[in-house]
């Protein structure tokens, strides 16, 4: 525990509040859409953090998966979401 | 050999930190810029480039041939699904009238914006 770790973890977790705060004011929902997938990323990238960190390789597939199927999530919001929901702004 | 592995982990952190501070600074994008097309600017830099760095760190960390053989394919999946999902969100975002359309000098897609709400797509 160096000081390298704890300024990546206060990094870490100051992007992630600042996401979570995207996501709930909004205003749209393809902005949430846009800050989840930003969220999605933040955990692939504090999993491959903590794993380079600890030097071990349980979460790798994890990884792989996340990759691989987290884009469904924000395509289909993109896809079904009505045509017009414009908000006051 | 061992302190060439200290090195390595140094590097490896160093790595990991300008990762870090990407998806800080998409976070801080995603917060500060305006409509969905500028956020969506914001938010695919740590998709793509913080990913790599991070995987790079874990490959001068753990030191192995698998565990590299493991991380391409994560890379080249990310690669190839991050364009879907922006493409999608971008295309909808004008549709939906949720950008900002002063900000445009050039709209390409005005005419295509007329299709009727049944032609799919």
């Amino acid at each position: 525990m160096n000081v390298l770790t704890i300024a990546i973890y206060i990094v870490f977790g100051v992007a992630a509040l600042l996401t979570l705060w995207r996501i709930v004011v909004g205003p749209s929902i393809l902005d949430r859409a846009v800050a989840s997938d930003v969220l999605l990323t933040l955990v692939m990238c504090v999993l491959g953090a903590e794993m380079a960190i600890n030097h071990h390789t349980r979460t790798l597939p994890v990884l792989l998966i996340i990759a691989a199927v987290g884009v469904f999530g924000s395509i289909t919001i993109a896809r079904f979401v009505a045509r017009k929901d414009t908000v006051d702004r | 050999m061992t302190e060439m592995n200290a090195w390595l982990d140094v590097a490896a952190l160093v790595l990991i930190l300008i990762g870090a501070l990407l998806c800080l600074i998409a976070a801080i994008g995603l917060l500060r810029f305006r409509d969905v097309p500028t956020r969506l600017h914001a938010a695919t830099k740590p998709q793509v480039l913080g990913l790599i760095l991070i995987c790079l760190a874990i490959a001068l960390s753990l030191r192995s041939w698998p565990v590299v053989a493991f991380l391409v394919p994560i890379v080249l999946v990310q690669l190839a699904t991050a364009p879907l999902s922006a493409h999608m969100v971008g295309r909808q975002a004008y549709r939906n009238g949720t950008i900002d359309e002063r900000s445009l000098f050039v709209d390409e897609l005005a005419q295509s914006r007329q299709t009727p709400p049944a032609a799919g797509g």
